[in-house]
């Protein structure tokens, strides 16, 4: 049995790790709740993310330019991403978006491969999160309390774009029927292009927050993509609560597990997801509806 | 000039929806109703108007503006709105978000008062979401979206289907209002005998054609051309 | 002994003579035998995907997980001195990687789309963590498990050892062409055109009798015997098994090779793997375009899917089919063409039609008390709620054996709902169905069908993609093979009975002549036909026909009108329809719905004159109208 300080910090990992996934799960989300599509490229993006952040960082210093440049490259990345590519695709079999966004990511990760070079990069902890925090109960990067409370004023931000503004109403009324939004008189297509723009900005920043953790590599977002996948199971698919509270389930159960013995961590994550499919396959959060 | 006039269109829907040279006229503040046996292709004529079906042939024009090719959207900038058989009412969406929704691109919207003035029933469920609305509750969310929009063209495709009699006679009686206003109307009936109070004039489908125009009151005189159209033990 | 006739067995030819010429001819265009022997493994792993995805629709990104079962069981078993023979292994390898299939599908296959593929590549995932966690002091983790032996050939001084080079190619070559061949006649069993079919229309196949998810089971685990028995192979081809065997990657490039070979075609997978392979090994060797080579697959890969979607080989059959058929294709469009034209079928059929409709296949056994029960169909107080909406409430009625029984009401009235229940496609909130008295809710809509309950739908719910007698065929195979049965080598044509059924309805539905025809080409009479045709080839007793008119013209009104009287002298016949002249004309009795309640039942003419259905159905107008001139002329 571990000690409750041992515990305790593998709760905080959880929590750092958690919010990244529901930052990762809610770009994943809103694309497939608003446009049908399941974004293959979604791990490649990630890693783009990270890139953007190393290179932007040799070139200012600065890891606040870092993400803001970064995010307008995301943007540019998302928009040309839906102009040439998946937009030819909304009205094609879901395994023919599945296959053209698998093959994007096959692209994307080779190319920063071909750029950039097999080897691993680093990019630092900005000078404002170096050292240990004291939280009286114990010592923990702070780096990573910083990361938790940008992802969570990020989510925050997304929270109200979605809930509080007329793009937001737009956008949930789109996940549930684009084809009436457009009979409603709105341009349903520039609609997906914003929302699809928006989810890889998402993960783009999530890539970006995690490069000072790790090290960066071209396929470091494989496995965020698949552990997102099953984030928007276990939160229902196109819920973006769902995605939230679900990428925190799924972090702490990685890092708690992994508490006891580090070979179970993905193993229960995944024995978790088949007993949600088993037992209730619309997810925690998801409706009857868009399935 | 006609408010609305088509011409000669065809339009193919899955495999068992087919309009074949369909032309139909709509005046300025005309109440006209389609009628037709199930599957005679009038949602079909509907969809196509509002753009969400493209005809393969022919024309559509509103207000003298060519509006067949143009995604629904723009078609319904221009002033034409579909209140459609599924009522589509977005469900996570409250009363009142669901107006929201359909006020952003209107030219001139409603006022939400005024639609409350009309729909007291919705003002009292402003906050609820649509899923949990009865379904003559949601009937009215759905032409009540339409009316926000102040569309110069109303299309309604089967508002009473699936409705108790007392809430039919609320929205016929509404229809009439509306009608009454000078607002123009092309709709989609299966209730053949409120549909035929309501309306001005109409027209016959059978087999994706038209096969039948004339006036609603020469229909309720003498109910026998239906039987062309309607399949009726008359 | 059948002997074999060799224009029968080209495709097989063909490849087995390309096989045997490719070490030959290949390795000066960069093709080495070491390529080639893993360009084949390759291949055999991706028979199976073909099958999964090409015939049953199902994209999976997790088969890398049974190709790492079966890699690691075998090589464990033999590196472990726990199997000596390499053979054994390679077997015991491929039946576990069949029993992870079943597991694993068993989850997977309640989903499609989206779902499916997230499901797959979600357990493969969970493969690859335990094949490197729990279960590494087995796989040797990281760093896999070598020294795995080669398969030996005979025995003491006359063993062969199938070494690297060509002996290992000749062996891969030889598992790759049995595979493929088992691959052809699993294409054409009769499980292979359900596979099509669900592909096509998941929900009709059941409504027919199949047991779809057992069927899209059994193709599950079919890929992954493939899958296992490829990777069983890789251990003894390499003398080591990789642990990447398990990875993403692995599912990933094998989805990709099968598109680009082209999916649906069983060869596309071995040219997708030697085409990658060859373009890894070649582009290489190019200085300053190493690293490059995955990128231009990719971006190649991309413009595939967007463009030529069916792949190398599935674009050439593609090309060779159309002009092929082009000539008939051609002739069958303006035949439709001239129908449309004509305003439907002519009601004239080519020969004179016996009173009844044979069916060559029996009809199933009605056994016990059953036997003599005058009530075919029974409903018992039926309701079903949607929310606060009662679409059905309440609703009794009885259905007599060998009648022919109409259901009407205005629309709304809840009649679809009230069939869905009958054929218990939808479970009712309340009450049951009895057929010939036992009860038959709560079976399932396959089950029901199979217990001879057939419904023919509002909206035509054909396999758009197969031939007219193929529809029919699928619909006849269900009551002559039951819900489910892996005869995965008879062709799915060779049970006489049920092409005798298959001509037989063609003759009944006047479309003998179109017997080759795509449904997806056929005028919209004759989709209406075949809708009904399928329904009655399951060889039923009670026919439940859905708006069987709806769409039709006048003249096919009247030619099925009389289809449904003759199908009704031998078979109990259930029908809503809005053509209440036809209603009339057909029905003993009449049952009427009004907002989900029972308004009337009884014979036909006592409900005709009922006032509370005129009301209710015509409207007050119209039965005032029609009260006025009642007096003055008789309705026709």
């Amino acid at each position: 049995m571990p000690s409750t300080a041992a515990l305790l910090s593998q709760a905080f990992n959880g929590l750092a790790l958690g919010s990244l996934l529901a930052l990762v799960a809610s770009g994943l989300t809103i694309i497939l709740g608003t446009l049908g599509v399941l974004n293959f490229a979604h791990g490649a993006l990630f890693a783009v993310g990270a890139y953007t952040a190393f290179v932007m960082m040799q070139a200012t210093h600065s890891f606040v330019l870092a993400l803001l440049g970064g995010s307008a490259v995301m943007l540019i990345v998302g928009f040309a991403m839906e102009r040439l590519v998946i937009r030819h695709f909304y009205a094609r079999p879901d395994e023919d978006q599945i296959l053209v966004t698998y093959g994007i990511g096959i692209v994307l990760v080779e190319g920063l491969r071909a750029y950039f070079g097999g080897n691993s990069q680093r990019v630092p902890v900005p000078s404002w999160g170096v050292g240990a925090t004291k939280l009286g109960f114990m010592i923990y990067p702070t780096y990573r309390l910083q990361l938790i409370g940008i992802v969570a004023a990020l989510l925050v931000g997304l929270y109200l774009v979605l809930y509080r503004t007329s793009v937001g109403l737009v956008v949930r009324a789109g996940i549930e029927n684009a084809g009436m939004v457009g009979i409603l008189g709105i341009d349903v297509r520039r609609t997906f292009l914003f929302v699809f723009a928006v989810g890889i900005v998402a993960v783009g920043l999530a890539g970006m927050l995690y490069a000072p953790v790790v090290a960066v590599t071209p396929d470091m977002g494989a496995s965020f993509m698949v552990q997102s996948f099953v984030v928007i199971v276990l939160g229902g698919l196109g819920s973006f609560p769902g995605a939230v509270i679900g990428g925190l389930i799924a972090g702490e159960i990685i890092s708690l597990t992994s508490a006891f013995d580090s070979a179970y961590s993905e193993v229960m994550l995944y024995g978790l997801m088949a007993l949600v499919l088993v037992a209730r396959p619309q997810g925690l959060f998801g409706t009857e509806g868009r399935v | 000039m006609s408010l609305l006039e088509v011409e000669g269109i065809d339009a193919l829907y899955g495999d068992s929806h087919v309009l074949f040279d369909v032309s139909l006229r709509v005046e300025q503040n005309e109440v006209v109703a389609l009628l037709g046996r199930n599957g005679a292709g009038k949602t079909t004529t509907l969809r196509t108007l509002m753009g969400v079906l493209k005809p393969r042939t022919g024309a559509i024009r509103l207000a003298g503006l060519p509006i067949h090719g143009l995604p629904p959207a723009r078609i319904a900038r221009a002033g034409m709105q579909l209140v459609p058989e599924e009522r589509a009412v977005f469900g996570g969406l409250t009363v009142e978000e669901n107006l929201r929704v359909a006020r952003l691109t209107a030219g001139k919207p409603w006022p939400l008062d005024r639609i409350w003035e009309v729909f007291p029933r919705l003002k009292e469920r402003r906050a609820s979401r649509g899923r949990t609305l009865s379904g003559g509750e949601q009937q009215m969310l759905s032409i009540a979206r339409a009316l926000i929009r102040d569309p110069t063209l109303l299309l309604l495709d089967e508002p009473f289907e699936g409705l108790a009699p007392l809430i039919v006679l609320d929205l016929v009686a509404l229809t009439r209002r509306l009608a009454a206003e000078g607002r123009t109307i092309v709709i989609v009936e299966q209730n053949v005998s409120a549909v035929l109070d309501l309306a001005d004039r109409v027209y016959g489908f059978n087999n994706g054609h038209i096969v039948y125009e004339g006036q609603a009151a020469d229909l309720r005189a003498n109910p026998a051309p239906m039987r062309g159209f309607m399949g009726l033990a008359a | 002994m059948r002997r074999l006739d060799p224009r029968a067995h080209l495709v097989e030819l063909a490849l087995l003579a390309v096989l045997a010429v490719a070490p030959v001819l290949l390795p000066p265009l960069g093709f080495s035998h070491d390529l080639l022997s893993r360009a084949l493994n390759w291949a055999l792993f991706g028979l199976g995907l073909d099958i999964l995805f090409g015939l049953a629709g199902l994209l999976s990104f997790g088969q890398a997980a049974f190709y790492g079962m079966g890699g690691f069981v075998a090589a464990y078993l033999l590196v472990s001195g726990t199997i000596q023979s390499v053979w054994l292994a390679l077997l015991v390898g491929t039946v576990s990687a069949g029993v992870l299939g079943l597991a694993v599908g068993w989850l997977a296959v309640r989903r499609i789309g989206i779902y499916f593929a997230m499901i797959t590549l979600a357990f493969g995932q969970m493969a690859y963590f335990i094949e490197n966690g729990p279960l590494s002091d087995y796989t040797g983790g990281e760093n896999g498990i070598a020294g795995v032996p080669v398969p030996v050939l005979g025995f003491g001084t006359y063993a062969v050892r199938i070494t690297a080079g060509l002996p290992m190619y000749a062996l891969l070559a030889a598992a790759f062409f049995l595979g493929f061949v088992l691959a052809r006649r699993i294409a054409r069993s009769p499980v292979g055109l359900i596979l099509r079919a669900v592909k096509e229309n998941t929900g009709r196949v059941a409504m027919l009798g199949h047991d779809v998810p057992a069927y899209k089971l059994a193709a599950f685990a079919i890929a992954a015997l493939y899958a296992g028995l490829a990777g069983a192979m890789l251990g003894p081809f390499q003398s080591y098994m990789p642990p990447d065997a398990f990875a993403l990657e692995t599912s990933g490039q094998l989805v990709v090779q099968t598109i680009v070979g082209g999916v649906g075609t069983l060869v596309g997978p071995l040219v997708g793997a030697a085409l990658w392979l060859w373009l890894r090994d070649n582009l290489q060797l190019i200085p300053g375009f190493g690293p490059l080579w995955k990128l231009v697959l990719g971006l190649a890969f991309i413009g595939l899917v967007m463009g030529l979607r069916r792949g190398i080989c599935g674009e050439i059959l593609h090309r060779w089919r159309v002009r092929r058929d082009a000539a008939a294709l051609r002739m069958a469009r303006a035949r439709t063409a001239a129908i449309e034209a004509a305003g439907g079928t002519p009601a004239t059929p080519a020969t004179p039609v016996a009173a009844e409709v044979a069916l060559a296949i029996p009809r199933p056994a009605i056994d016990g008390r059953a036997a003599e029960a005058e009530i075919a169909l029974e409903a018992q107080g039926l309701a079903r709620h949607y929310g606060g909406l009662k679409a059905v409430d309440g609703v009794s009625f009885r259905v007599r054996r060998g009648s022919i029984h109409a259901v009407i009401g205005p629309n709304g009235a809840g009649k679809s709902t009230l069939f869905k229940m009958l054929s218990d496609e939808v479970a009712p909130s309340a009450g049951a169905v009895l057929l010939f008295g036992s009860p038959l809710t709560g079976s399932g809509v396959s089950r029901a069908a199979q217990r001879g309950v057939a419904k023919s739908n509002q909206l035509n719910q054909l396999f758009l993609g197969l031939s007219v007698q193929e529809n029919l065929r699928v619909a006849a195979l269900s009551r002559s093979r039951g819900r489910f049965r892996l005869d995965l080598l008879r062709p799915a044509d060779g049970r006489p009975e049920v092409e005798a059924q298959v001509a037989a309805m063609l003759t009944v539905l006047d479309l003998t002549e179109r017997a080759d025809t795509p449904a997806s080409v056929l005028a919209y009479g004759e989709k209406r036909r075949l809708e009904i045709g399928m329904a009655l080839a399951t060889s039923p007793n009670v026919l439940l026909l859905d708006e069987p008119l709806a769409g039709m013209s006048l003249s096919e009104r009247a030619a099925t009108c009389a289809l449904i009287r003759r199908i009704g002298r031998s078979c109990t016949v259930v029908l809503v329809e809005h053509d209440l002249d036809a209603v009339f004309g057909l029905a003993e009795r009449i049952t009427v719905l009004s907002e989900g309640r029972l308004l009337a039942d009884g014979p036909s003419e006592a409900v005709r004159r009922d006032p509370a259905v005129q009301k209710a159905y015509l409207g007050a107008v119209q039965a005032d109208a029609a009260e006025t001139r009642e007096s003055t002329h008789e309705p026709a």
